[in-house]
């Protein structure tokens, strides 16, 4: 554990906290950090607990922070409410899919922009800063394309199609990945080229295998925006059989399933655990991510 | 010797040609999708905002008439109003949270894992029921969290969201508080690259704590500083879920936002015509801003 005598870097090093202005100030820093802290924590605590209570113990005064008894029951009853897998099963389908077009695509554009330099590469590096830079005009448009598509006329709504299309078309991905790219040492692919592979078998063999911290961090926050996504998917897969929890929350929100309000907490409490047990495995890769993506996120 | 010149320049030739080909077949797929999905509409949107559609098909052109609608529009001063007033709020609340944090976070000597692990936490969680969880805090009433804590400090139960003057303030609170980790950790990365020798430096010439964050630490974060709000702003500007889960834009349209507005337009009213229209206004406004960023950056980094 660290230790105050050996503070030596920040705004405050270990002489100054010797003194008892500057440990005031420190203590005063540590105070509000715990309270920002409770802040963010204390909201989601309250619906875990909350979805234990009962109605009348919800409403009740003087306010009851603890429900009087936690048991599996209520759980179970919302299970039989509410087809969690349903909806479970369908955001998975929408992360599996989100991956694949993720890391595929948008690596494979990092790596033609780092590594192949086709003619015309300036370019195409313009198209997709200007991309990043570029804000949205409304999601009419889109929707068009979507419902009909062009040349071919096919209707994409109701599938995940336009979603996993989306997770493919993400700018900052792309020069995340060409950055990283550039980190390989060019000898390699040299080498394997000489072995008589091609563009795609380098990319395969040599690139992928050496990229896995840019592939697992790319793959958490494609996993946790494709669970926090709402908006496409509620205009894509609204009232279809492929609604995901983030279509349920807002059925919920709205008074669509007619619950009770600790049965709202159990459901707002369901669509937290998985991404909760996610973020707990994966907090560090997350926090050093973000520091490699830079503005990412 | 001259043909086999010839030959070996040939053959690089066909390299050179098979690695062009090559790399761009690679890239096809995702120039498709960014010409489908983010290019094309923006022209699709400039185009038929100048056409009266019926569903999704182009009628009659029309000029600047569904400009004119969408700005003569009742709502749409208020609308305006309410906008920069999210924005504004989100600058007030949104901006400052996370700096400091991340400031202060830099300063422990213990518990940064935790904080860290604590203060981003909320952004796993999906939006929606971000807006949920804090609607129910909001809640009138007695079932709200909130109201329950005045009831301790022996105040009467409050109206929050369905207070004009609160609603926005109120949204740009659950906001901040789902989106402000990401912000802090990104001024934690930015805070690592601080010339520890500029501190010690200081520190002799006998600066005190203030003289150093206001003359060391604060030059150093702008440019960070510069492009998060810049991020805010633009984001913030089109705002729409929030609004949309937790008030609906009540009450009285005292938080409709021109997101949310074009959301009704085209998927409440089905006036896809007018909702380009607006999106383009929009889109023209956040391409001015990004333009003076641009030109504030320049001027900062000389």
């Amino acid at each position: 554990m660290s230790k105050f005598s050996e503070k030596t870097n920040g705004l405050l090093n270990f002489m100054e906290l010797k003194q008892a202005k500057y440990r005031f100030i420190y203590g005063i820093m540590a105070v509000v950090l715990i309270l920002l802290s409770l802040v963010c924590i204390l909201p989601i605590l309250w619906v875990f607990l909350s979805g234990f209570k009962t109605t009348s113990e919800m409403y009740s005064i003087p306010p009851t922070f603890l429900p009087s008894s936690i048991s599996i029951e209520p759980v179970k009853e919302i299970f039989d409410k509410v087809n969690f897998f349903k909806y479970f099963g369908n955001t998975l389908m929408e992360i599996v899919g989100a991956l694949v077009f993720d890391l595929i695509i948008n690596g494979l554009a990092g790596y033609v922009l780092s590594r192949i330099r086709p003619k015309g590469s300036a370019v195409l590096e313009t198209l997709v800063f200007g991309t990043m830079l570029l804000p949205s005009v409304s999601m009419v448009p889109l929707y068009m394309t979507f419902v009909n598509m062009p040349i071919t006329h096919v209707n994409l709504t109701g599938s995940f199609m336009p979603l996993w299309m989306q997770a493919g078309c993400n700018a900052f991905t792309i020069m995340l990945f060409r950055n990283f790219f550039n980190g390989i040492p060019m000898d390699y692919l040299e080498a394997a080229r000489i072995d008589g592979c091609g563009n795609l078998g380098i990319f395969f063999k040599i690139i992928l295998p050496l990229s896995k911290p840019i592939i697992v961090v790319e793959s958490i926050f494609c996993v946790i925006n494709s669970w926090k996504n709402f908006m496409w998917p509620y205009l894509i897969l609204g009232s279809t059989p492929k609604e995901t929890i983030s279509i349920l929350l807002y059925q919920v929100s709205s008074g669509g399933m007619s619950l009770t309000m600790p049965e709202v907490m159990l459901v707002v409490m369901l669509s937290i655990i998985p991404p909760g047990i996610f973020y707990a495995i994966f907090s560090k890769q997350i926090m050093g991510g973000m520091n490699m993506s830079g503005i990412k996120g | 010797m001259k043909s086999l010149e010839k030959k070996k320049q040939k053959r690089s030739a066909a390299m050179i040609f098979k690695k062009n080909i090559s790399g761009w077949v690679l890239i096809l797929p995702s120039v498709f999708l960014l010409f489908l999905i983010v290019w094309r509409p923006v022209g699709m949107a400039f185009y038929y905002s100048l056409f009266r559609l019926q569903g999704m098909k182009a009628v009659a052109f029309v000029g600047l008439r569904n400009f004119r609608d969408v700005i003569t529009d009742t709502a749409f001063l208020q609308t305006v109003g309410n906008t920069v007033k999210y924005v504004l709020w989100s600058l007030v609340i949104g901006m400052p949270i996370p700096f400091f944090a991340a400031v202060m976070i830099n300063e422990m000597v213990r518990g940064k894992g935790y904080f860290k692990f604590a203060m981003y936490l909320p952004v796993i969680v999906p939006t929606v029921a971000t807006c949920l969880i804090w609607k129910m805090l909001y809640l009138d009433g007695e079932g709200g969290l909130l109201n329950a804590l005045l009831y301790f400090v022996g105040i009467g139960p409050a109206n929050w969201l369905s207070n004009k003057t609160l609603t926005i303030p109120l949204v740009i609170i659950a906001s901040t508080w789902q989106g402000f980790g990401t912000t802090l950790i990104m001024y934690l990365a930015s805070l690592q690259s601080v010339d520890q020798n500029l501190y010690e430096a200081a520190r002799v010439d006998g600066t005190g704590f203030w003289g150093r964050f206001w003359h060391i630490l604060l030059p150093h974060m702008r440019g960070t500083i510069l492009l998060l709000a810049m991020r805010q702003i633009i984001g913030v500007f089109q705002i729409t879920e929030q609004p949309l889960v937790m008030t609906g834009g009540g009450p009285n349209g005292a938080s409709m936002s021109l997101g949310l507005t074009n959301y009704f337009y085209a998927f409440q009213y089905g006036q896809f015509d007018k909702s380009m229209a607006l999106g383009v206004i929009s889109f023209l406004f956040l391409i001015g801003l990004t333009f003076i960023y641009f030109k504030l950056d320049r001027k900062f980094s000389e």
